[in-house]
């Protein structure tokens, strides 16, 4: 298989941020509420992600090694502000939505350690592919467990109501407090895991954790 | 040592480009956006007015906007209203804290200076004696169609769940709520953020200000025949009429408002809100009609 799309697939499923990884799980619990806020946050990472990693692969040969973290900070928070200040003009309904969580990418664990772990050893291309897999990655994860909170939590699907497709409306509340967030990932990593021994026969090891 | 120097130079050189790229795109945007937010800002307002994207606000209807400033002279207090005048001018009229009207100056500045921020600021500071300092409060607007009072559309910030919560509440001339806008808020998604959901906000509508007196938020269920009179997509769903709407409004109008589920914080916070900017406003208007009759102010509205 051609590497740039095993990088699209391994970010996809088998390193999948959140699943797999379990780094900025923060956000994830923090957003996921709705599927409309998980899908608008999980774009802007994808940006993010996407941008500083190519930035790092470029200009790799001028951070020094020893100063590399703050520089990686600086690079992810440019894209951050730039994202900031041009969403609002390109699609201010949009920019109300998700502006509370903008600012909140530059702190993400997923982007600054694909930097760290990737962009930074390798070329421009394969970086390009490694951002966009876990980008889209983390959008899928945030998608899921949004989408699995709205329904059990207020009985919705975008802000549509089930109750005229099943005859019932689920409204659990607790899935759509905090706590509620963590049992969801919870269910979702163990079926993740459980699948994973079921194919390969191994008991898979545990995430990074943050 | 050659290495430190090395490291500084570096770390200078990525934030000097970061900064470089920040500067341009600032530049670039910070027009559009602020076009984008007064737009919005206008859009609002006419909303709240009972015009928007579906049903155009016609021609005859004119929203002026009056200014609230505070004016620290020394160690007097006075309250300044900045009001467009008959003659296109705008005037700054003073009143100090017990409603005694004061000094009225006229303020030279075209409209589109005053609507912004900053370049208002400067105006006003421009045209008051030294020494004095005008800090700005907050904003209402007054509606006029064919000469008669349309309504008001005020302006008002509370303390919410975490953050300030910006209000609008958009009233009739005789201070019946039309309306309630969230202008800006930071509740949480999925919680407190419901305050923006139509079943909340018109709840408040119909509310005279001497219900408003008494209001308070219950933590009981919407009661279920209420619902669908407060969305207008349930409304729609179940094929009520306009009619049966307004009796169904009729029946609750003297209802608390309802909590939202696991937000009785953000629904206390906008209550409250819109209570006390509704009785500040009525007590305020009430003293610059009267300073505005004395001092012989032709306002435009």
């Amino acid at each position: 298989m051609n590497r740039n799309i095993q990088l699209l697939w391994n970010g996809f499923i088998p390193e999948n941020p959140i699943f797999r990884l379990a780094l900025s799980l923060c956000p994830a619990v923090a957003v996921t509420t709705s599927v409309e806020n998980g899908l608008a946050l999980g774009l802007a990472v994808v940006f993010v992600q996407v941008c500083s990693s190519c930035t790092v692969a470029i200009f790799k040969s001028v951070i020094h090694p020893r100063v590399r973290i703050p520089a990686y900070v600086i690079i992810i928070a440019l894209w951050v502000s730039v994202i900031d200040m041009v969403l609002p003009v390109i699609n201010p309904d949009i920019y109300e939505q998700v502006k509370l969580f903008i600012q909140l990418i530059v702190v993400f664990a997923i982007i600054i350690s694909r930097l760290e772990l990737f962009a930074s050893k390798e070329p421009l291309v394969p970086s390009f592919f490694d951002g966009l897999g876990m980008g889209i990655g983390f959008l899928f994860g945030l998608c899921l467990v949004s989408a699995i909170r709205e329904f059990f939590g207020v009985g919705q699907i975008f802000g549509y109501d089930v109750q005229n497709v099943l005859g019932f409306k689920p409204s659990l509340l607790v899935m759509i407090l905090p706590a509620g967030g963590f049992f969801v990932i919870g269910f979702i990593m163990a079926t993740f895991n459980w699948v994973e021994y079921k194919i390969t026969g191994k008991v898979p090891a545990s995430g990074g954790g943050h | 040592m050659k290495e430190i120097i090395k490291i500084t130079l570096s770390l200078t050189a990525i934030c000097v480009a970061a900064a470089l790229i920040l500067g341009a795109v600032f530049a670039k945007t910070d027009h559009a956006r602020k076009e984008n937010e007064e737009k919005r800002n206008k859009e609002l307002v006419q909303g709240l007015l009972g015009y928007g994207a579906s049903a155009k606000a016609p021609e005859n209807l004119k929203v002026y906007s009056v200014y609230r400033y505070v004016i620290s002279e020394g160690k007097t207090l006075t309250l300044g209203y900045l009001v467009p005048l008959k003659d296109k001018k705008h005037a700054l009229v003073q009143v100090d804290l017990s409603g005694k009207p004061g000094k009225v100056t006229q303020v030279d500045a075209d409209e589109t200076k005053l609507g912004e921020r900053d370049t208002r600021d400067a105006a006003i500071n421009g045209v008051l004696p030294k020494g004095a300092q005008a800090t700005y409060a907050e904003t209402f607007h007054v509606a006029d169609m064919d000469g008669k009072r349309f309504g008001y559309v005020v302006e008002g910030t509370t303390q919410g769940f975490k953050t300030f919560v910006e209000l609008m509440v958009s009233l009739e001339p005789d201070f019946t709520i039309k309306g309630v806008g969230i202008k800006k808020s930071e509740e949480d998604p999925g919680l407190g953020d419901e305050i923006k959901k139509d079943f909340f906000k018109n709840q408040f509508v119909g509310k005279t200000a001497e219900l408003l007196k008494t209001l308070k938020v219950v933590k009981e269920p919407l009661p279920t025949d209420y619902l669908p009179a407060l969305e207008p997509a349930l409304a729609k769903r179940d094929k009520l009429s306009p009619d049966q709407v307004a009796k169904i409004k009729e029946k609750h109008v003297k209802d608390d408002i309802y909590a939202l589920t696991g937000a009785t914080i953000s629904s206390r916070a906008v209550t409250n809100g819109v209570k006390d900017i509704v009785r500040k406003f009525v007590y305020r208007l009430d003293i610059l009609t009267d300073a505005l009759k004395k001092e012989n102010v032709q306002v435009v509205f």
